[in-house]
């Protein structure tokens, strides 16, 4: 059963490459939920990620156990660069986005510079070339060979990675103070404010977790892939498609919509296989195209609009 | 002439003066010099083709780059050597080609994305050049993929007496300074066809905008921009005028990918690369949206952005890729515009209609005016009363 096989070996990979959009379309659906713009630097933000946990990683090394042969100190650099990414955001919200006195399509654009600015900024410091974290290149792991699924003890730790940040992002949105206010604010800021809520704090904190997903989502994809400056801009229009076919500024619809995309992307070569003639360098494309379908037929995507707007 | 308009006049004759003199001392080449114009006069007509789509009717389109590379194609496929399709033919042929192909793809992509909102239709936009793009490069069967097209003629070949033209001039040797002659030979000619052909197309495009721009037709578009339901409670179908301005500055993108094909004579799939679409987007931020004049000056501001960091590799301070600098001035100049300026260098003059897409807070015409009368009303009211308050008290006199 050949093509049995072809689709486990897909889906497999596709788990593993939607866990990373799932991360960045997260973020990037936050804070449009809160700035109301569509933030074009997100995707750099990734690349942002993704360096400075190649940077700590090099400066901390690989001390510590292995879990699914990643030292401890390879998710130490990870929470690093995290932390790293959320700065950089903050850091631009307060200085570039903040003292903008203009509506959300001018801060869309001001993005696409800022997008600009964090890829040359990382191409003078780490050249245009590629990296790769100093891990050793894995086999895939023997007992799901012979089902046809080929993925490395990386690619499970991306995937339990994800799962532990989404779950933890579901808990401090629904059963904390600070979800509370998040909710509440990308729901109706002028009310929040009015009950008492410090929404510019909340506004920054939404930033810090946004970001620090994106730098999540960026650090995997390294892992997943390899670094390049560009890494982060060639995915973001993917995670524009997974926003919106999950309902933009809807944290449940953007994991959705995030699973779904990167499955479709990942999944696109079976259908040559099933005789469809469409090949797999299309991935994107149909991507692209649903996210076109989505906004015309159904423009608020699967799951309506703000963060409090389900389950909560 | 605004104060603005005078510093960019000052500008602009410095430049001049400065190029000419480094022409007539030979550290730069008059054909060289000669190519940049083009290539500023090529960003320069993109910038009018977004200019009727965005800083007129307000679409926010981010295709900018797949536009221009359909008109690349086009006028490739019917004249490049290496062309799987149909090479080999006169390049108006390539010309008719491109400018069909991006009239289909305009209307095609216009039909689904105009009814959505700005930063829907942004996106969309994006991604349907993404797919254009992923299409010619993976079509090698009509595209030669990513090989690119070669062997491209000039755009005059064919023509009776302009096809010879380089050839027949002699070559000029003018020596103003002792030692350092500056020869215009075959290559300068050449480079003088083209840009003659760019003087064509943009001059072409130029007139035909500030036309359009100042019929009944360019106010319903700027009533489009500014007020969408207003346009269409005057009994406009806005999505038909909008159609019509995607259509026209799609076409006017085309015309400068011809340009580029035959002024660089090989095309690849690289040339659809997005961050065109965001020179240009630069290009008519900076000019000002609505501005004619303003996209020419756009246009060639980032022909020197784009170019320039090839020259000042060697300063120290500079010390950096032509690359990553090239990005990061965009990106800082993006940035500044939008803080500082945002509604451009040379906005636009005598607008009755103001935009209120991007820059509702701080336009300091009519908008603003309203605002300030409100607050000073306000004020004035608030006096009053604490004066009646005060009931001829002499606290405060």
């Amino acid at each position: 059963m050949a093509v049995t096989e072809q689709f486990l070996e897909l889906a497999a990979n596709g788990v593993v490459y939607s866990s990373i959009i799932v991360l960045c379309s997260i973020g990037l659906s936050l804070i449009y939920s809160i700035s109301g713009f569509a933030n074009f630097a997100h995707g750099d933000t990734m690349t942002v990620g993704a360096y400075a946990t190649l940077v700590a990683f090099g400066a901390i090394g690989g001390i510590g156990f292995s879990v699914l042969s990643l030292p401890l100190g390879f998710f130490l650099a990870v929470v690093i660069g995290i932390a790293i990414t959320a700065v950089v955001a903050l850091v631009t919200e307060r200085i570039v986005y903040k003292p903008l006195q203009i509506g959300s399509l001018g801060l869309l654009i001001t993005s696409i510079g800022i997008a600009f600015i964090y890829r040359a900024l990382i191409q003078v410091g780490f050249s245009a070339g590629t990296y790769r974290y100093e891990l050793e290149a894995l086999r895939p792991i023997d007992a799901l060979v012979q089902y046809g699924i080929r993925v490395t003890e990386h690619d499970v730790a991306i995937v339990i990675s994800t799962i532990v940040l989404v779950v933890g992002l579901h808990i401090l949105l629904q059963h904390t103070d600070l979800g509370r206010k998040m909710r509440a604010t990308a729901d109706n800021p002028d009310l929040a404010r009015a009950s008492g809520i410090r929404t510019r704090n909340v506004e920054l904190w939404t930033w810090t977790i946004g970001a620090g997903l994106a730098g999540a989502g960026g650090a995997f994809l390294g892992l997943f892939n390899q670094l390049v400056p560009r890494m982060g801009f060639n995915e973001l229009l993917i995670i524009f498609a997974a926003v919106i076919l999950g309902g933009i500024g809807s944290v449940y619809g953007a994991m959705l919509g995030g699973f779904l995309i990167g499955m479709i992307v990942e999944m696109t070569p079976i259908l040559s296989t099933v005789g469809i003639p469409i090949g797999s360098e299309y991935g994107a494309a149909i991507a692209f195209v649903i996210m076109v379908l989505v906004l015309l037929v159904r423009p608020e995507g699967i799951a309506g609009q703000a963060v409090g707007g389900e389950g909560g | 002439m605004t104060k603005a308009e005078q510093a960019v006049a000052g500008i602009v004759a410095a430049v001049a003066i400065a190029l000419l003199l480094a022409m007539l001392g030979g550290v730069l080449s008059p054909t060289y010099f000669l190519f940049l114009f083009g290539l500023g006069g090529m960003y320069a007509l993109m910038s009018l083709g977004l200019n009727a789509q965005w800083g007129f009717t307000g679409l926010i389109n981010f295709s900018v780059a797949a536009f221009f590379g359909l008109g690349a194609y086009g006028a490739a496929i019917m004249t490049a050597s290496n062309s799987p399709l149909a090479g080999g033919f006169n390049p108006i042929f390539g010309l008719a080609l491109a400018l069909a192909l991006a009239a289909v793809v305009a209307v095609a992509i216009g039909i689904p994305t105009l009814r959505l909102r700005a930063d829907y239709l942004a996106i969309a936009t994006l991604g349907l050049a993404e797919v254009i793009r992923m299409v010619i490069l993976n079509e090698g069967d009509y595209t030669a993929g990513s090989q690119g097209l070669r062997g491209i003629p000039s755009f005059f070949e064919g023509w009776p007496i302009l096809s010879a033209f380089p050839e027949t001039m002699p070559g000029l040797e003018i020596e103003i300074i002792p030692g350092q002659a500056v020869v215009l030979g075959t290559s300068f000619w050449r480079q003088l066809l083209n840009v003659s052909l760019m003087l064509a197309f943009l001059g072409t495009a130029f007139f035909v905008l500030r036309r359009a721009h100042r019929a009944p037709w360019g106010r319903v578009l700027r009533t489009i921009r500014s007020d969408e339901d207003l346009a269409k409670a005057l009994g406009k179908n806005t999505y038909w005028y909008k159609m019509q301005a995607f259509v026209l500055g799609s076409l006017i993108m085309a015309l400068a990918g011809v340009f580029y094909a035959h002024l660089n004579l090989f095309v690849n799939p690289g040339d659809l690369d997005p961050i065109t679409t965001f020179y240009v987007w630069v290009a008519v931020m900076l000019g000002g949206a609505g501005s004619n004049r303003g996209a020419l000056l756009g246009g060639f501001v980032v022909v020197a952005i784009r170019e320039g960091p090839r020259f000042v590799g060697d300063v120290p301070v500079f010390a950096l890729d032509p690359g990553p600098l090239r990005l990061l001035l965009i990106g800082l100049l993006i940035v500044l515009v939008m803080r500082f300026r945002p509604q451009g260098v040379l906005p636009p003059q005598r607008e009755l209609i103001w935009p209120t897409a991007i820059d509702d807070d701080n336009r300091t015409t009519p908008k603003m005016g309203v605002r300030e009368a409100k607050t000073d009303g306000e004020m004035q009211g608030s006096t009053d009363v604490s004066t009646e308050q005060s009931g001829g008290g002499d606290s405060d006199e």
